[in-house]
């Protein structure tokens, strides 16, 4: 039967081409000569130069808002780190006194002070930034810790089918352990501190985390190209790590930026309690809880007001820039 | 459906018993000074009469055995240091009222606020009412709780021309609280509504649908909506017992004597009765929630059957 | 579809019904009788308070807080007026016999009212003694019956009875059980009430304006039992005012008492104190909006209220206390944990010079100016006790005594460096380390005590240098913060208080002397535990001995009050000249909005008298600082 295919009709042309050049006479071991045998290039397939990192951040870029979020965010990042080795920078806890011997209270932004001091005389400025630092490496802590945890325990409940349903139970029976009480219990029996902070919050997020992965690792467990691995003979492990990971890195990234925003939210609850971080250690929680207690005097709002933007903008940038990664990440997305 | 209902119910009085042993077993780690008030003042010997008598001196199975007795008959037993020689479940009944009131109010009001909310941003998406909506959640979400109540506060009764502090009986009271609580509902269901709502308009049967000819319009609100608002469904009943539970920010700003505060006082005074008992409803609370809200899903879309998996939501 | 929407509508309902219907439900009926001035409108007088009360029960709780209530609820056997003398209560008259040791009262008709204001029995001596008997029953768990041992005959002896039941106690002795008739208090009749004390207490008298020495109704005690004082209708009321409400964390609500013999006297109809945990933040915001009148003012906001023209005149203040004193402690036994270098801070704290070199580097005007922005210094106190404390007979103030007036600023930065150089020498030969970590707690729930060790921090070790003291500040626990911290030796050097709890300078020892007892010194209130030093024999051993001694004779002395004084100041000037403590503050009297005028209560240095609301009537506008001080003349 002919058969009609671009292939065939290729085969044909070359054929033609061939024996016309043949018509100009070569002899035959010029014609013909053997044809290398290369086995890697034996199994090489069609190569699509489709790249997931690299439509990822295509897509990424197309959204012009979170971009520049995300660019005012790492400037925000690093100016946090940066500030204290700035010239004429004081220290956030040192108490700046006048001439005769007194604290500076209460000065109001201006020349000598960028943001104003506080009622003892602690420039605000650096304790703003200080305060940052404090939260975003609390924040990230927790998100990293969590990660990590929930990763681990979330793959191997997703994909080790003999531990499913212990795990699963586990996590009815924790995750219905309200949240708040854990925070303040542990909260108020370890001292207040950074540590225990990173603690609590941790405690009360891994176990999200890890249900998140499992339902992931659920739905792709059984899919074709996991299924040829194990067939194949490939340790689960690797397959985890291989296959399954690099699927959901996308979704714990959006995770993780997100766990920050919350971490901060948590640190302005605790301290609002009253258990929260002691006053040598600034933090945006404290800075907000000392400048509430200002609020109804006009003229001392500042000490509210920038501590709120501070920790708005962080919220909002990590909530876009998560969301705007998600969505990017997303392969539906990729033209 | 019974099999699995009673399933559940033996699952959550075994998490309900895991709950209250940890925090039971937790409490009794705290020091002993923080049972009495006066406990500078007293002499050694009244110490251990007061720790007799509330039962410390005994080892800890003990003590777990009689609390779970106790607890059978329904008794929770009698408030040490917050009120003293007041009965818990008094002290809970008194206080429960006012902050279900609140709550359901403003619970109300974030379901007719917000879920419309997402469904018109999920309709005009990416045009200006969705990015004004969605600069409104993000500044919801941004702002600490604990700064925006105040402002509302402090500006809301300028404008409306009533006291700073609460009143039951008068009803223009009760809107600032009620709005202040239901702001963060408002966002939470405006914005996963709108993604679900998106999520669910990339699927074949919108697409056939569309292709059809329906109108946008209809598409969105008679089958979108109804789909995308099932697995918020699930959260309904758990928001709604939460109120019961009460918002510290709210009644501390209001004064309002709800169930607030309540537990962080009296962890803060070691008050340990009480805390056993507010603990208890809380996981009560908590556990009571997700199986309404699992029975919600199944009555909502009859695709969900209680026996399979947990959903990916 | 249909099943959706129903569903919905159902739920919607369900809401929707369940608010509804709380909103009819109208709160409970506690419409009482007011009474009403001539004018026709309950005069009413509205505060926050961000503190709820642990108990009413005034016979066994010892915190201040409590306290209030009970002071404008009960009356007392005498009460003080204006000017601090004392004069009648519910005792019309009384006489002391000496050689007895007894004290008899005759009292007056009074009755005992409920919270309705309406009369439930008569008052009689038998009250007094049914609520002593009550204070010192230890199943009650009163904090203030250890006011009573030493003082009322057998007191110690009858509540120890109960306790031991013929056993021993820790230092072997044994405590038989007694009758109760055998303690000094007895109803003769109805309106006679005997008080037999245990030895000679010369302020006896001065004391008795405290809760342990309240009344209560005899046969309701019986009748209620642990549970009386748990709600406003479980007590009887014979004071200036009964309590009509009480719904913790809401609101306590006290009335004017129609029935009680001095009601004319009384101005204010309505007390009204609303709960609120922000009324500080709040406070400030509803004076500028008239709906209280009272709100303290921090700190915080006083520059800013004084700079606005037209909140410069509602700021007033508290009436100056002279019964709380502040000082700054040295702990010789401590028992914090090792990272803090307890070792190194105990050979470093025995060393006088190491101690004089931190009392005099001590700015206290800076750091008292956290709390007192405008003028500091008048509360800086160069004693332990305040200035016009106490008088004797000549009306000569305890504190001009020789040795107290001989007492000058402690601060001193360059006697300071000197003692430094000094101490470096000594220590450095007993092998201590430098810097010598200090550790210094703070309560974190009192306002602005974090803000002021931040600076107490900072100034001392900028002028002792960083080398010599590491100062470390750390918040306590907010609860039972003295028991956690002080009491149990957790700290090195620290702020702490002390309240009178009578007009003698002997009150003002307690904090410092350790009576020795058979097995041992006895800890005493546990604020320095001098007694470690003297049981270690360290160097400051003898010196601890040394004010032990004077402290010993002028207790011994009780005639002579001129003697008695002198011997008192003799002791408290070897106390702060040796650096045994840091002499501090008085309590700053707080700022406030206030619509009534503090000098027209019931004045006491000590006692309940400060929190009573009798005599007093509300103005019509806030007291700014001119009247304040027109008031104080």
């Amino acid at each position: 039967m002919k058969q009609f295919s671009y292939r065939h009709n290729k085969e044909s042309e070359l054929m033609t081409q061939m024996e016309a050049e043949e018509a100009v006479s070569m002899p035959e071991d010029e014609l013909f000569s053997f044809a290398d045998f290369n086995a890697a290039d034996a199994e090489k397939t069609g190569l699509s130069n489709y790249s997931y990192w690299h439509s990822t951040i295509q897509a990424f870029l197309k959204k012009k808002g979170a971009v520049v979020l995300l660019v005012l965010l790492a400037v925000l990042l690093i100016f946090t780190f940066i500030q204290p080795y700035l010239p004429n920078q004081y220290d956030p806890n040192l108490i700046i006194n006048d001439p005769g011997g007194m604290q500076y209270r209460n000065i109001l932004p201006g020349e000598r002070f960028i943001l104003g001091t506080n009622s003892i005389g602690q420039d605000l400025w650096a304790r703003i930034w200080a305060g940052t630092r404090t939260s975003l490496l609390i924040g990230l802590s927790v998100a990293l810790a969590e990660a990590l945890i929930g990763i681990t325990v979330g793959v191997i409940w997703g994909y080790v089918r003999k531990v499913e349903i212990l795990l699963t139970e586990v996590y009815n029976i924790i995750d219905n352990i309200p949240n708040t009480i854990i925070l303040i219990l542990v909260s108020y029996i370890l001292r207040p501190g950074v540590r225990t902070l990173i603690f609590a919050m941790c405690l009360t997020g891994w176990i999200q985390m890890a249900r998140f992965i499992r339902n992931q690792i659920l739905i792709i467990r059984d899919r074709d190209y996991n299924v040829a691995s194990r067939c194949l003979g490939t340790p689960a492990v690797k397959i985890i790590i291989k296959n399954l990971l690099p699927y959901l890195v996308s979704v714990i990234m959006l995770r993780m930026a997100l766990t920050i925003p919350v971490a901060i939210g948590n640190e302005v609850f605790i301290t609002y309690i009253g258990l929260g971080l002691p006053v040598s250690t600034p933090s945006l929680g404290n800075l907000i809880n000392e400048g509430r207690a200002l609020i109804t005097s006009a003229a001392l709002r500042y000490q509210l007001v920038y501590p709120t933007i501070i920790v708005s903008f962080v919220t909002i940038s990590f909530y876009m820039v998560g969301n705007a990664f998600a969505d990017a990440a997303d392969p539906k997305n990729h033209v | 459906m019974v099999n699995y209902l009673v399933k559940r119910i033996g699952r959550s009085l075994l998490t309900l018993v895991l709950i209250l042993t940890i925090v039971f077993c937790l409490l009794r780690l705290m020091p002993v000074e923080g049972y009495f008030p006066n406990f500078e003042k007293m002499t050694p010997e009244q110490i251990q009469i007061g720790l007799d008598e509330m039962g410390l001196n005994d080892p800890l199975p003990v003590q777990l055995v009689r609390f779970f007795k106790d607890l059978l008959q329904g008794n929770l037993g009698v408030s040490r240091i917050y009120r003293a020689n007041v009965l818990v479940v008094d002290i809970l009944a008194d206080k429960m009222p006012l902050s279900l009131k609140l709550g359901s109010l403003s619970m109300l009001l974030s379901l007719l606020v917000g879920l419309p909310l997402g469904a018109l941003m999920a309709r005009y998406r990416l045009r200006f009412f969705d990015k004004l909506g969605t600069l409104f959640i993000v500044c919801i979400q941004a702002v600490p709780a604990a700064v925006y109540f105040l402002f509302i506060q402090l500006y809301g009764t300028r404008l409306l021309d009533v006291g700073l502090l609460f009143k039951a009986d008068d009803p223009l009271y009760w809107v600032l609280p009620a709005i202040s609580m239901s702001l963060s509902n408002i966002a939470f269901y405006g914005m996963w509504l709108r993604r679900y709502m998106v999520d669910e308009s990339n699927k074949d049967y919108v697409r056939l649908a569309k292709a059809k000819g329906i109108s946008e319009g209809d598409v969105l609100f008679k089958h979108v909506f109804r789909n995308a608002f099932v697995p918020l469904a699930q959260y309904i009943p758990t928001a709604f017992l939460n109120t019961v539970i009460g918002s510290i920010y709210i009644e501390s700003l209001y004064s309002i004597p709800g169930m607030g505060g309540l537990l962080v006082t009296v962890i803060k005074k070691h008050d340990n009765t009480m805390v056993q008992g507010i603990v208890l409803l809380y996981a009560c609370v908590g556990v009571m929630g997700l199986l309404l809200g699992d029975l919600m899903m199944v009555m909502l879309d009859p695709r969900i059957s209680l026996s399979g998996k947990e959903g990916d939501r | 579809m249909k099943k959706r929407r129903l569903t919905r509508f159902l739920f919607t309902a369900l809401i929707a019904s369940t608010a509804l219907c709380g909103c009819a439900k109208k709160s409970d009926g506690n419409t009482k009788t007011t009474a009403v001035t001539k004018t026709g409108t309950p005069v009413t007088y509205t505060a926050l308070y961000p503190r709820e009360v642990t108990t009413l029960n005034y016979l066994v709780t010892s915190t201040i807080l409590d306290h209030r209530i009970p002071a404008n609820c009960i009356d007392t056997l005498v009460e003080y007026d204006l000017d601090g003398k004392i004069k009648e209560g519910l005792a019309a008259e009384w006489t002391y016999d000496k050689a007895a040791l007894t004290w008899t009262f005759k009292l007056r008709d009074a009755k005992w009212v409920d919270h309705t204001g309406a009369a439930a029995a008569d008052v009689t001596a038998h009250d007094f003694v049914d609520a002593m008997k009550y204070a010192l029953t230890p199943e009650y768990e009163s904090a203030s019956a250890q006011n009573l041992f030493g003082v009322i005959a057998n007191a110690q002896e009858y509540y120890n009875g109960l306790v031991f039941n013929g056993g021993a106690d820790d230092s072997g002795k044994i405590w038989a059980p007694i009758d109760f008739s055998e303690v000094g208090v007895t109803a003769v009749d109805d309106h006679t009430l005997t008080y037999t004390l245990a030895a000679e207490v010369p302020y006896f008298l001065s004391s008795l304006v405290y809760v342990i020495y309240m009344p209560a109704y005899g046969p309701q005690l019986e009748e209620l039992g642990k549970s009386f004082g748990t709600g406003a209708d479980k007590m009887y009321y014979n004071g200036a005012f009964y309590l009509a409400e009480f719904a913790p964390q809401e609101k306590q609500i006290m009335k004017k008492n129609t029935l009680n013999y001095d009601s004319d006297h009384v101005f204010i109809d309505v007390l009204e104190r609303i709960y609120n945990a922000e009324a500080l933040t709040l406070g400030p915001e509803m004076i500028r909006r008239g709906e209280v009148d009272y709100a303290e003012l921090t700190a915080d906001i006083l520059d800013d209220w004084n700079n606005n023209e037209e909140t410069k005149k509602l700021i007033s203040r508290e009436r100056p206390k002279t019964d709380y004193s502040q000082f700054y402690c040295f702990n010789f036994d401590p028992q914090f944990d090792a990272s803090y270098e307890p070792a190194n801070w105990k050979k470093a704290v025995n060393n006088e010079n190491f101690r004089q070199a931190l009392a005099a580097g001590l700015n206290r005007l800076k750091s008292v100016s956290v709390l007192e922005p405008d003028s500091p210094d008048t509360y800086i106190i160069n004693s332990i006790t305040p200035i016009k404390f106490t008088y004797n007979e000549d009306g000569k103030d305890y504190t001009e005594f020789n040795a107290i007036a001989a007492l000058g600023d402690t601060y001193d930065e360059a006697g300071a460096l000197k003692f430094k150089a000094i101490a470096i020498e000594e220590l450095s030969a007993a092998g201590v380390t430098f810097p010598v970590k200090v550790l210094m707690p703070y309560n974190p729930e009192i306002p602005n005590w974090d803000k002021e060790s931040q600076v107490v921090e900072q100034q001392m070790e900028a002028l002792l240098g960083a080398d010599f003291i590491d100062i470390i500040i750390e918040p306590g626990p907010a609860d039972n913060f003295l028991t956690e911290v002080r009491r149990s030796g957790k700290y090195a050097f620290m702020k702490s208080g002390w309240a009178a709890d009578y007009a003698d300078p002997e009150t003002w020892t307690d904090p410092f002397y350790q009576e020795k007892g058979e097995g041992g010194y006895k800890p005493g209130y546990k604020y320095s535990f001098f007694a470690k030093a003297i049981e270690d024999n360290t160097k400051t051993a003898e010196t601890v001995t040394e004010y032990f001694a004077l402290v010993d004779a002028a207790k011994a002395i009780k005639v002579d009050t001129n003697s008695r004084f002198e011997a008192f100041a003799e002791a408290e000037a070897y106390l702060i000249n040796h650096a045994l403590a840091v002499p501090y503050s008085i309590q700053v009297s707080l700022h406030l909005a206030n619509k009534l005028d503090v000098f027209e209560a019931q004045y006491a240095p000590f006692g309940v008298s400060w929190m009573r609301y009798k005599g007093m009537t509300v103005k019509d506008h806030y007291i700014s600082m001119e009247e304040y001080e027109a008031n104080r003349k």
